[in-house]
């Protein structure tokens, strides 16, 4: 027996190691929902690194195109006269939207009268591996960032906030495999859920009987809990009258141009009224 | 302890480029997985029981970055370097084509393990459509980050650390032994 114990003891060793990595795994899956020390120790210690980094690369940029990167610039200041006077052009017509947009700005208080507070914030990484939608943005707890607090841009939802250090969180975009959005269609009211497919979302548990249309919006319902109601998800790009089974297969283009995420807003918690 | 010390700032340095650098320079969200080459290259020149700790710590690290499932690339990095530990014995490890060829499996068993990780333990979401569909292409990307960093571990070598024994490198391109 000490014999074979001996002989396998590697073996077995790492296969107990592996078990317990497993376990831990499965029991830590159940105690997800806030972000524990280790995380956020993490968290406190890259971030700055990461936005160093990040500032960095745009500075070499910066400098690459406006002070090394001349190749054309005279064909290119031929064009930019030209465009400026076309653009003089534009600009009388601007006038005109200008008053228009002061009417649209009156609505637009509407949105101050809503007891939801919104903390701007800028993305600095994007997630670490290729298979998950994940980005990290450059506010944490010191702002008030809290786990569960959903992030939107003009366009529409961007995710949910679900881990956070003192000043940079972790976003879980909608189009994250482990992303759900409890959603409607904005014409036909029809209620799904909007699943995460990586570049795109489905639109899933919409009965085969909804008379539904490509490019219909999709906006959140409000009733997960996280999202308030009336957000923009995106519009519906191809539909599948299933021959068979209760529902529609139904493929959603998200309205927010995710690759080029770049200043978000979050949504911090109801004011008490 | 130092080299202890060097792997965690590698492996920072790599979670880093990874998620500031890389994502900006590459379309399509693809990124090569660098932390798996390091925990491959663990795996053929560190101890079985100090590397285990050293992965597993660095899985849970890497969670912090990627996804949204704490412990999951603890285990899935834990069981590579601990297949790499099992096969280690049995191959040639002077050979840069051994850790191409590690590469090439590791980010194969990288898919594998995740899925099973995923759609066995997580209820919700269809995760394997996501990892399968682009996994031949991480595949090849991982493999081709794992050739120039081969390239540039030598030439860092060779330049600045000519007669220091770096672990793995002198052995792993015959190519350029004195």
């Amino acid at each position: 027996m000490w014999e074979w114990w001996r002989k396998n003891k590697a073996i077995l060793l790492g296969l107990l190691l592996l078990l317990a990595a497993l376990l831990w795994y499965s029991v830590s899956l159940r105690q997800q929902k806030e972000t524990n020390l280790f995380e956020a120790l993490v968290l406190r210690v890259t971030g700055p690194a990461q936005s160093v980094l990040t500032d960095a690369i745009n500075g070499v940029a910066h400098i690459w195109g406006n002070y090394l990167y001349l190749v054309d610039t005279a064909v290119y200041n031929r064009q930019l006269l030209e465009q400026n006077s076309a653009l003089k052009a534009e600009l009388n017509q601007l006038k005109e939207i200008s008053l228009e947009n002061e009417r649209l700005r009156l609505l637009l208080e509407f949105k101050e009268s809503q007891p939801v507070q919104t903390l701007p914030a800028r993305v600095i990484a994007e997630d670490a591996s290729s298979w998950f939608r994940t980005v990290m943005i450059d506010k944490g707890s010191a702002d008030g960032v809290l786990e569960g607090m959903p992030v939107v841009v003009a366009e529409g939802v961007v995710g949910r906030v679900i881990r956070n250090g003192p000043h940079e969180s972790r976003v879980l975009l909608i189009t994250d495999a482990a992303s759900a959005v409890a959603t409607l269609i904005q014409d036909s009211r029809a209620r799904g859920i909007c699943r995460g497919q990586g570049h795109s979302l489905n639109f899933d548990f919409v009965l085969r009987k909804e008379d539904l249309k490509v490019g219909e919006p999709i906006i959140t319902s409000g009733m997960g809990g996280i999202f308030p109601k009336g957000l923009m998800i995106g519009h519906v790009k191809s539909i599948d009258r299933l021959e068979f089974g209760l529902f529609q297969a139904i493929e959603v283009t998200p309205s927010v141009d995710f690759p080029r995420l770049e200043e978000v807003l979050v949504l911090l918690r109801q004011v008490d009224q | 302890m130092n080299r202890i010390l060097i792997y965690l700032v590698l492996a920072g340095m790599a979670v880093v480029v990874q998620s500031a650098l890389l994502s900006q320079l590459l379309p399509g969200g693809f990124k090569p997985d660098l932390l798996l080459i390091l925990v491959i290259y663990f795996g053929l020149h560190e101890r079985t029981w100090r590397g285990a700790c050293l992965v597993y710590s660095l899985g849970w690290a890497f969670d912090v970055f990627a996804g949204s499932f704490p412990g999951l690339h603890g285990f899935v990095l834990l069981a590579i370097f601990l297949a790499v530990r099992a096969v280690v014995s049995r191959v040639n490890a002077e050979s840069s084509l051994l850790l191409m060829g590690l590469v090439l499996l590791g980010s194969l068993l990288q898919g594998c393990l995740t899925i099973f990780a995923l759609e066995f333990f997580v209820a919700e979401g269809n995760f394997w459509p996501m990892i399968l569909g682009p996994l031949p292409f991480q595949v090849i990307l991982n493999m081709l980050a794992a050739f120039l960093l081969l390239k540039l571990a030598l030439w860092f070598q060779l330049t600045f650390l000519p007669r220091r024994y770096v672990p793995g490198l002198r052995k792993l391109d015959s190519h350029h032994e004195s």
